[in-house]
């Protein structure tokens, strides 16, 4: 049996559906931003409806939301997060802090672009962004998938070392798992 | 109004049994200047003998050009409702200070948090020195010698374009050619 | 008897069942816990050192983010040490406008904390009721201030803008709204049996070491000892004002709920007050020149009650256009870190989440 592309499209057609469906975030809040969490999750502006809800574990989701600041303490807990989640796996920057540091840009403690540590398919800005625009950056995320340009998975496999080098510079005590997977 | 009489009364007790000075700043506020081997008796006497038992704050500020660090406790009693401020004076370059954990436990997270921050030594103090900061190698980051912008900017990426410090005057004045637009004038709220 | 090895848990920073980004570090023996230690460091933004490079009113963006769950106690603490010092007055009005968004505050905090106390014992109809109707409270800080979580509104003077045009009105059909729903809540959180056998007798705070330890706010309140800072110094019309502080005995977790519970009902009864009262006049003293504004050199001290307990502001100026120095006392800064070690020995760790949510541990303010 040929795998000819029509029928190689129609399988990624309904993979596609199926995955931008069924969004699961992991039950991590990681800076202010996670104020707003409940609120969009709840009965008014229902994310449920779109089929997000929260996972407990980081095996069992698919999207990390970084809500807001990331402290150095937390980079490295989020990385080893990250690593353990099984593709295909989204990220999504939420608030100005993980675009260009937000107002937290001279301080000691928190990184001011989260592009250089892990690979960020969507942005949502703001300050805090409201439960409507949350929700707006979750449709963009699903049109990226439908779309079939959300692989960072695989990106962050090939360029290891590039994001291994950002991530040492800033990380001084590194002893975390190699990724083999 | 009332005419200060507590205030008063404790500030004369305090300083008729320890020979120091002190002043009534206004309603509930009384604060004492201490020598840094006498505060914790002061301490002590205030806790079990004038009532003075809920500690409410301990904190630390830097005058870099005297050379010294201030050390203030604060604390505070229910019965009469005055707030009494016990300051008092140590050296910056060796900073060495008494522990006070036997008088309050919950001391000892403001004494880990100093010892961090400002690299204050208090001798007998338990607990682990990473309270808040994680392989921090450089000097104690509340000293104000250490420039947190430089820190930053040398060690976290910077995208271009994002200058620092530019004067707000300056920049109305640069734009301000600009009026509100017609179509906006409704919902201007002046 | 099997004597049990000892194993060490972490309900590390990514859990379901903390409220917010700690770690708590437990060592169990089979399903009790035998000692704990509390980390925190993972929120740590240095506040204090940023403020020391900002103006005395670029501040305030720095200063909502201190309490994420109630940003507007720190707003107002702030602007009242640095009134102290400048000596600046404020209009009456600007009082009461001050005292009715401090009260909208704390019902809006409340019902964040409703559902997580409920959550952590599992159920979960509760959240979605409570954080529902709070979002009506936020829409109502929208009408007035511009954003919903982060408002920025109360400056040292007054407050930056005089109320909209039927705001008081909508305030009062919003109040009547939420005064129904509180009977709703009680039906299926406090008269529910689940929750009544998991909340008595559980994390129990003992009232003779309670205020030693640094116990303040409702868990004070809550093994009987009446204090608050309301009434022992009243700051802006709380003198003028009437309502009751409730409290309990016992201490544990039940007694906490019901504290909190009642207290929302006096914040709806202190607003419909402060809302007949209000005069009319000035909402702002003016600062002449906010961005080149010195304040003279000195040091205040300020404290107001928020939903957790006693906040408290430490600001020294050396008469300069920026602070010299601002270091604030979380309302939970002395909860998470040496009551929870103190009184989680003996508990099972399926009440570890109950307890931390009950004691209104909030990581954000201990490590600012």
């Amino acid at each position: 049996m040929e795998n000819d592309k029509n029928s190689q499209k129609i399988v990624d057609y309904i993979q596609n559906f199926a995955r931008k469906h069924s969004l699961f975030v992991l039950a991590y809040g990681t800076g202010c931003g996670a104020i707003e969490i409940p609120a969009t999750m709840t009965s008014r502006y229902d994310a449920e409806r779109f089929g997000i809800r929260g996972a407990a574990t980081p095996r069992q989701a698919d999207v990390l939301l970084i809500t807001g600041y990331l402290s150095t303490k937390t980079l490295k807990r989020v990385i080893r997060v990250y690593e353990q989640m099984q593709e295909p796996k989204y990220v999504i920057g939420f608030g100005s802090c993980t675009i260009n540091g937000g107002m937290y840009y001279d301080s000691y403690n928190t990184i001011n672009g989260l592009d250089q540590y892990l690979p960020v398919d969507v942005y949502i800005n703001g300050c805090m962004p409201r439960p409507e625009a949350v929700i707006s950056g979750f449709v963009k995320l699903q049109e990226l998938i439908m779309a079939g340009r959300a692989n960072n998975g695989e990106k962050y496999r090939e360029n290891l070392e590039h994001y291994r080098t950002n991530q040492k510079k800033i990380i001084k005590n590194w002893k975390m798992p190699d990724y083999n997977w | 109004m009332n005419d200060l009489v507590k205030e008063n009364k404790l500030l004369d007790t305090v300083i008729n049994s320890f020979k120091i000075e002190g002043k009534v700043i206004r309603d509930c506020r009384v604060e004492v200047y201490a020598d840094k081997n006498t505060v914790s008796s002061i301490l002590l006497f205030a806790k079990n003998q004038l009532g003075y038992i809920h500690l409410a704050h301990m904190t630390c500020v830097d005058w870099i050009d005297q050379g010294e660090y201030e050390m203030i406790y604060t604390i505070y009693s229910p019965v009469d409702k005055i707030t009494l401020f016990v300051k008092t004076r140590i050296d910056r370059e060796n900073p060495v200070m008494e522990n006070i954990d036997t008088i309050w436990d919950q001391a000892n997270t403001y004494e880990r948090e100093m010892r961090e921050m400002f690299g204050i030594e208090f001798p007998g103090l338990i607990g682990e020195h990473d309270f808040i900061l994680e392989d921090w190698d450089q000097i104690p980051p509340m000293r104000k010698e250490f420039d947190t912008h430089k820190y930053a900017a040398e060690t976290f990426f910077t995208r271009p374009g994002r200058e620092d410090a530019k004067d707000v005057r300056d920049e109305i004045n640069k734009r301000s050619g600009a009026k509100v637009p017609e179509f906006a004038k409704k919902y201007s709220r002046e | 008897m099997i004597r049990e090895k000892e194993t060490t848990l972490y309900l590390g920073p990514q859990h379901p069942g903390i409220t917010g980004n700690m770690m708590v570090k437990l060592k169990v023996q089979g399903d009790t816990v035998v000692s704990a230690s509390t980390h925190v460091g993972y929120l740590h933004r240095a506040f204090e050192k940023l403020i020391e490079r900002r103006n005395w009113i670029q501040a305030f963006t720095l200063l909502c983010r201190f309490c994420v769950p109630e940003p507007d106690p720190m707003e107002l603490t702030y602007a009242r040490a640095v009134e102290e010092l400048d000596n600046r007055e404020v209009p009456e009005r600007a009082k009461y406008i001050r005292v009715i968004v401090m009260e909208l505050a704390r019902m809006q905090a409340f019902m964040l904390w409703y559902a997580g106390q409920s959550g952590s014992a599992g159920l979960y109809l509760t959240p979605q009721w409570s954080v529902g109707d709070r979002n009506y409270i936020l829409d109502l800080f929208e009408d007035l201030t511009g954003g919903r979580i982060y408002h920025m509104y109360i400056w040292p003077g007054g407050v930056r803008r005089d109320l909209p045009k039927g705001w008081t009105d909508k305030t009062l059909r919003t109040m009547d709204y939420i005064e129904k729903r509180l009977d709703e809540y009680n039906k299926i959180l406090f008269d529910n049996t689940i929750f009544q056998k998991r909340a008595q007798g559980v994390g129990i705070v003992p009232k003779d070491k309670a205020i030693e330890w640094g116990v303040v706010g409702p868990v004070l309140r809550g093994t009987g000892i009446r204090s608050d800072v309301r009434i022992d110094e009243p700051y802006e019309v709380y003198d003028k004002l009437d309502f009751d502080i409730p409290t309990q005995e016992g201490g544990d977790i039940w007694a906490r709920a019901l504290v909190r519970k009642e207290e929302v009902r006096q914040s709806i009864r202190i607003i419909r007050q402060a809302i007949a009262d209000m005069p009319e006049g000035e909402y702002y003293n003016k600062v002449s020149n906010p961005m080149k504004w010195t304040v003279p050199a000195g040091q205040a001290w300020a404290r107001t009650e928020s939903v957790r307990g006693e906040i408290g502001f430490h600001v020294t100026s050396d008469g300069g256009n920026k602070p010299y120095r601002v270091h604030v006392k979380g309302a939970a800064y002395t909860h998470g870190v040496t009551v929870l070690e103190k009184i989680l020995p003996g508990q099972n760790i399926a009440d570890v989440s109950f307890i931390l949510n009950s004691l209104g541990v909030c990581p954000p303010e201990i490590e600012r």
